[in-house]
């Protein structure tokens, strides 16, 4: 019995788990995915921006550099700039505001330096084979590539052209990398960002933390990068993914690469990831918890329905049993009844017949009258017997008659009196005479008593003390069934009424007779009840309305 | 007092053929059948008074002889008889018209005195009616 209901509590409360957990993580884990690409998305978003961002800054520095080299070209004679104060000042004016510029020299068609200002010692360098010099004379300006250049220094320089009096010469400039990187470098954000220039050829323009430094070829394949702008995830070697946003620089074939670890970067959304996760934390507890004491309180009441049906289907089964036992009694009353009506009739005549005087003429006349006379005493007992079974046939019929409790009482008692006899009790009846008759069930007022009657012989034992009373109490005629036995203990209580409970040994009783008898006696309109005061034994009180419970 | 015509239907014949005897040793003009359709030949031939009749008889049992004594001549008074406390053939039976019923064994006294009080309510009844 036990163990089927923790099976079951154990299948319902699996049951109740799959059904409400299964829907509520799916959804849970559907929306923490939902978050991480669309957080993913976002972050790629944010890094286009900032590389866009980033590429348009660059551009604006080249671009205000070159303008100024332009304008210094423009407004200065070559004569003017040949010399080397003039050039002096005029790289100091340039540097005023930013020390871009590392150092400016002017160049004439030969490739031969006129004049120089700087901190190297270039003065009679020849760029005559230099490819910004070729790429200059052919396009009028022009931003080289890094390149190691004569000092073995990476380094890129800026040069224009100009047309002065008949004579072609060069304004060129070469542009404080530190300071370039570091306006590359800007677009770099947290541990892992990274930020860098690759020229068309895949080369690094600019040093960067982690794909090398300048002049180191790419780990990836400039001519697979499409023109414009986009955002990438790929492996880069050492097993990491990253997000990288290229943009082409508009003015010339370089190439912005931003690099971002999509792990470092917590994104926007991160936050409400973790709200969903705590919702649905918080969710499974409350549902686990729910479903434990649902599943608890369902089990409890199953429990308690189950053992009053049980005490519903002993009781029904005792009144079928009941009833099949007075059919049968009937039945054997009558077929015995017969006989025995012809027995006594075929006496009675003999009787007739033999007159005293009669008798008196046979030998030994008297023994065959008295012989008839106990034959009579005998049918006569035979007929108390099949008219006792014939009433309580009768009496297992449900039906409401006026009673006389007092009556019932002493039918009930009769049925036992053999019993009381046996354990030698002191039977007192002690009847109020003046009850009135009042509507109820004889047979099921009978299996009371029998019950409380049969329970008070057990309880009194040997030699013991059994007292029978009937009063009336008000509205109620009332039935006190005293025994001398041991009472019911206190830490029992009203659970003598519970259906199972018995404190006889097991195969003794089957615990239902109270149980059964207490509910017989509330469908009547009535109670039944017990007072045990210590050391004094058990009475119980069967109450029945007087004026009858009106459902029968 | 004239002597008392009384039938007794039983098809217990040990039974019936005593109780006859014992009726008539008592001064009561009895008479015995053992079957509910001799009883009814009877009673269209010569009415007795009372009827006294056992309920559980095969073929025509006492309930069906009852109301068949009773459309015929519902001056004869019945008394049952039945080895069986069935209170509802009991008292389907008073319902039909029967004096009273006696559950069986029953004495001989007991019976007599009944069968008296039905010849008397049937004298009433025919005087009222006659």
């Amino acid at each position: 019995m036990i163990k089927h209901y923790s099976q079951l509590a154990r299948r319902m409360t699996l049951v109740g788990l799959v059904v409400a957990l299964l829907p509520l993580n799916l959804l849970g884990v559907g929306i923490y995915y939902y978050f991480v690409s669309a957080n993913q998305e976002k972050l790629k978003e944010e890094m286009l921006v900032r590389a866009v961002n980033r590429a348009e800054a660059i551009e604006l520095f080249l671009a205000e550099r070159t303008a100024v080299l332009e304008v210094l070209a423009h407004s200065g004679q070559l004569a003017r700039l040949s010399d080397q104060r003039e050039l002096t000042k005029a790289l100091q004016v340039l540097n005023r505001r930013t020390s871009t510029f590392l150092d400016l020299g002017v160049i004439d068609a030969s490739g031969n330096h006129r004049s120089y200002v700087g901190p190297y010692p270039l003065q009679n360098q020849n760029y005559r084979d230099a490819e910004w010099f070729q790429q200059v004379m052919l396009r009028g300006v022009h931003v080289s590539d890094v390149f190691l250049g004569v000092r073995k220094v990476p380094h890129f320089v800026i040069a224009v052209k100009q047309e002065d009096e008949g004579e072609t010469w060069i304004l060129r400039a070469t542009i404080d990398s530190e300071v370039f990187n570091r306006l590359v470098r800007s677009a770099q954000v947290g541990l892992s960002g990274d930020a860098y220039i690759v020229n068309s050829r895949g080369q690094l323009q600019t040093p960067s933390r982690f794909a090398g430094g300048i002049l180191t070829p790419t780990d990836f394949n400039i001519e697979a990068v499409p023109p414009g702008n986009t955002v990438v995830e790929r492996q880069v070697p050492g097993g990491r993914t990253l997000f990288t946003a290229f943009t082409w620089l508009s003015s010339m074939p370089w190439l912005l690469v931003v690099d971002q670890d999509p792990r470092e970067m917590p994104g926007p959304l991160s936050q409400a990831r973790r709200v969903d996760m705590a919702i649905v934390w918080a969710a499974n507890l409350l549902i686990l918890a729910l479903v434990l004491l649902l599943v608890r309180l369902f089990i409890k009441q199953l429990q308690a329905n189950d053992r009053e049906r049980a005490a519903l289907d002993a009781q029904v089964a005792h009144s079928a049993r009941l009833v099949s036992l007075g059919r049968m009694a009937a039945g054997v009353a009558h077929e015995i009844n017969n006989p025995l009506a012809a027995i006594g009739e075929l006496a009675g005549e003999l009787g007739d017949i033999l007159q005293p005087e009669v008798l008196a003429q046979l030998p030994e006349g008297n023994i065959c009258r008295d012989n008839l006379t106990k034959i009579l005493g005998q049918v006569e007992r035979a007929r108390g017997v099949t008219h006792r079974m014939l009433k309580f046939a009768r009496s297992t019929e449900p039906t409401l008659e006026k009673l006389d409790v007092n009556q019932v009482v002493k039918e009930s008692f009769s049925f036992v009196e053999k019993e009381a006899r046996f354990h030698n009790l002191a039977v007192e009846l002690k009847l109020d005479s003046g009850l009135p008759l009042i509507p109820a069930d004889r047979a099921q007022l009978q299996q009371v008593l029998l019950n409380l009657l049969n329970n008070a012989i057990d309880a009194a034992g040997q030699n013991g003390r059994l007292v029978i009373a009937t009063t009336r109490d008000g509205t109620f005629v009332q039935v006190r069934v005293t025994d001398s036995g041991p009472g019911v203990p206190p830490e029992v209580g009203e659970r003598v009424f519970d259906p199972f409970f018995t404190t006889k040994a097991p195969g003794q009783g089957t615990g239902l007779g109270l149980s059964i008898s207490h509910s017989i006696m509330e469908k009547m309109g009535g109670s039944l009840a017990f007072e045990s005061p210590p050391r004094q034994g058990a009475t119980f009180i069967a109450s029945l309305p007087i004026a009858g419970s009106g459902t029968g | 007092m004239s002597q008392c015509k009384v039938l007794v239907v039983d098809d217990e014949r040990d039974f019936l053929e005593s109780l006859v005897r014992r009726l008539q040793r008592r001064g009561l003009d009895a008479r015995g059948v053992d079957t509910g359709m001799e009883a009814l030949k009877l009673v269209a031939e010569d009415p007795p008074e009372v009827v006294v009749l056992d309920v559980k008889m095969p073929d025509m049992d006492g309930i069906a002889t009852l109301k068949a004594i009773k459309d015929r001549d519902p001056k004869v008074e019945v008394i049952l008889l039945t080895g069986h406390a069935s209170v509802g053939s009991g008292v389907e039976g008073v319902e039909l018209g029967a004096f009273d019923y006696l559950i069986k064994p029953v004495k001989l006294d007991d019976l007599i005195e009944r069968i008296r009080d039905a010849r008397e309510r049937g004298q009433l009844m025919r005087r009222a009616f006659s």
